[in-house]
């Protein structure tokens, strides 16, 4: 049994090829980073696997019951309070109004939001809280699958992993699946089991690392290692951080 | 339940509060007015008191009411109409890009045609009755409500959308919980000006094609020289716009806006 199977996928904008034949399975419970230069499809590819891009070629199989998205900005309804966007998902989903008011006070609770803090309007919100509502958003369906979009982009660094360890909290806690994008390969080896790089000049999946160590066991000094090594010894990260949008645009 | 309640409370009172401007707005027009009135004499612009004084005079007979009335029902079935069409259409052009490249070039039109010119056009149609009224009204004030949804949808932010997408939601809930919610802050403040000229409209249509209301009163005291009647009847006429804004409009646009309150500085939350 696969969480999601991706298999030949292709992808391009007006006739300029992003992604050429993607071949990616993610295992049930597995968080998979998935890093690569700004601007070399990830997003694409993470709308294609979560039905909100039809691919042009290739085959998509989702094998989770739900899934929950966590996108590069918030997008928090601005009309609702937190706990109005919290319980978004619910609402669409049909659920009553009793058991949608218990698991939004879950979500929250889930990713430290304050009760107050439920009733205000995202503009009443700073940058964290908003992205804590809208993580909270994705995990009160309670998934099994959850695709996070460079979630943590904008933070500053403090926040940015207080993020990443709610993150590693929820996941160890409710056991989903997950891919994660980001082009911080620091965030992909403190979150994830394993990390597939991306390419631009092979339109798609260059080369793919297990990430040795123990999930719960990463402190920074065995991260810090971890990128060192990748940086400095292995050829397939060595593109990982060009970001000269000019030459591909 | 009470700090939802608290809420409308502190609202109405900012509202209240906001209200003395107006009245020293009002205190203003009315010294100007007083030295207007010094100045070229009681026949051309009587003084506000002379015009208070007549307006409690219309207003102590049952007639004025009548007519106020009669007025007031057609301006405000032509509002509806032109808030229900407005809305719809826009929301339905709006959607389609090609719809709203057909649709600029006829709002041009339809908005560069006088009201005057539909009243004789509708006078011409439909004789000299509430149809007369209804048409040049909603024709005056629906390019307006019309333009402003559909500008409003076509420019909606697709992100929002495609999170409501991921989350599951269809076309018809996408269009129910973000679409129209989306509009409806844009959607408000047009009916407000609408509103306006919904009434004016409808009282020139009035007068000029001889229908019972306002609008022939109006023209009775301008045949009979009464300056102080005639405007003691825009009086009456700007008095119930007034109320129908402010007692229904504004509270609905209010209740809707109310995430756009709580990013001003000085709204302390709890
Ligand atoms: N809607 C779109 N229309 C046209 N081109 C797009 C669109 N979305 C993305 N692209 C282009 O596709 C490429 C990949 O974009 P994206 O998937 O957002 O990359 P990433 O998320 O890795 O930064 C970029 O060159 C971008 O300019
Ligand atoms: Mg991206």
């Amino acid at each position: 049994m696969t969480a999601l199977v991706l298999d030949g996928i292709s992808h391009a904008y007006f006739g300029r090829t992003v992604l050429d034949r993607i071949t990616l399975r993610i295992l049930p419970g597995e968080l998979v980073a998935l890093v690569g230069p700004s601007g070399c499809g990830k997003s694409t590819l993470v709308h294609i696997a979560g039905g909100l891009i039809e691919p042009q070629r290739g085959r998509l199989t989702q094998g989770y019951r739900r899934h929950g998205m966590i996108f590069q900005e918030p997008r928090l309804l601005p009309w609702a309070t937190a706990r109005g966007n919290i319980s978004y998902p619910l609402r669409v989903a049909g659920v009553d109004r009793t058991t949608r008011h218990d698991l939004t006070r879950r979500a929250a609770d889930l990713v430290s939001l304050d009760r107050k803090d439920l009733d205000k309007y995202p503009v009443e919100l700073s940058g964290g809280m908003r992205q804590r509502v809208a993580i909270a958003r994705a995990l009160v369906v309670e998934p099994d699958f959850v695709f996070f979009d460079e979630p943590f982009t904008s933070l500053d660094v403090a926040l940015k992993r207080q993020m990443q360890d709610l993150v590693i909290e929820a996941a160890t806690q409710s056991r989903f699946a997950g891919l994660f994008v980001t082009h911080d390969l620091a965030e992909a080896v403190r979150i994830s089991d394993r990390i597939v790089v991306m390419d631009e000049r092979v339109r798609g999946i260059s080369g793919e690392r297990i990430v040795s160590l123990e999930r719960g066991a990463r402190d920074d000094a065995a991260v810090f290692a971890a990128v060192q090594t990748y940086l400095k010894e292995d050829p397939l990260f060595s593109h990982i951080h060009d970001t000269d949008e000019r030459r591909i645009a | 339940m009470t700090h939802l309640l608290l809420d409308r409370l502190a609202r109405l009172g900012r509202f209240l509060w906001s209200g003395w401007v107006g009245v020293a707005g009002l205190a203003l027009f009315a010294a100007l007015w007083q030295q207007g009135h010094e100045a070229y004499g009681d026949f051309i612009l009587p003084s506000p008191l002379a015009t208070i004084r007549a307006t409690g005079e219309l207003l102590s007979s049952a007639e004025t009411w009548r007519l106020a009335e009669r007025t007031t029902l057609r301006a405000i079935q032509g509002f509806l109409l032109t808030a229900a069409l407005g809305g719809a259409l826009g929301l339905v052009v709006g959607y389609s890009a090609a719809a709203m490249r057909l649709a600029r070039p006829l709002l041009t039109i339809v908005m560069g045609v006088p009201p005057i010119a539909w009243i004789v056009l509708a006078m011409i149609w439909f004789g000299s009755g509430t149809g007369t009224v209804l048409t040049t009204t909603v024709v005056a004030s629906l390019p307006l409500v019309f333009a402003n949804v559909a500008e409003s949808v076509a420019a909606r932010d697709r992100s929002l959308e495609d999170m409501a997408k991921v989350f599951g939601a269809g076309p018809l809930q996408r269009l129910r919980t973000i679409v129209i919610r989306h509009v409806t802050g844009q959607y408000f403040s047009a009916l407000a000006v609408a509103l306006g000229s919904t009434f004016k409209v409808a009282v020139m249509a009035e007068l000029l094609a001889n229908i019972d209301g306002i609008g022939v009163a109006l023209a009775m005291s301008r045949s009979n020289l009464d300056v102080a009647q005639s405007i003691a009847w825009v009086v009456i006429i700007v008095t119930v716009i007034f109320i129908i804004e402010y007692g229904a409009v504004q509270p609905i646009r209010a209740e809707l806006e109310r995430w756009r309150e709580a990013a001003r500085p000085w709204g302390v939350k709890r």
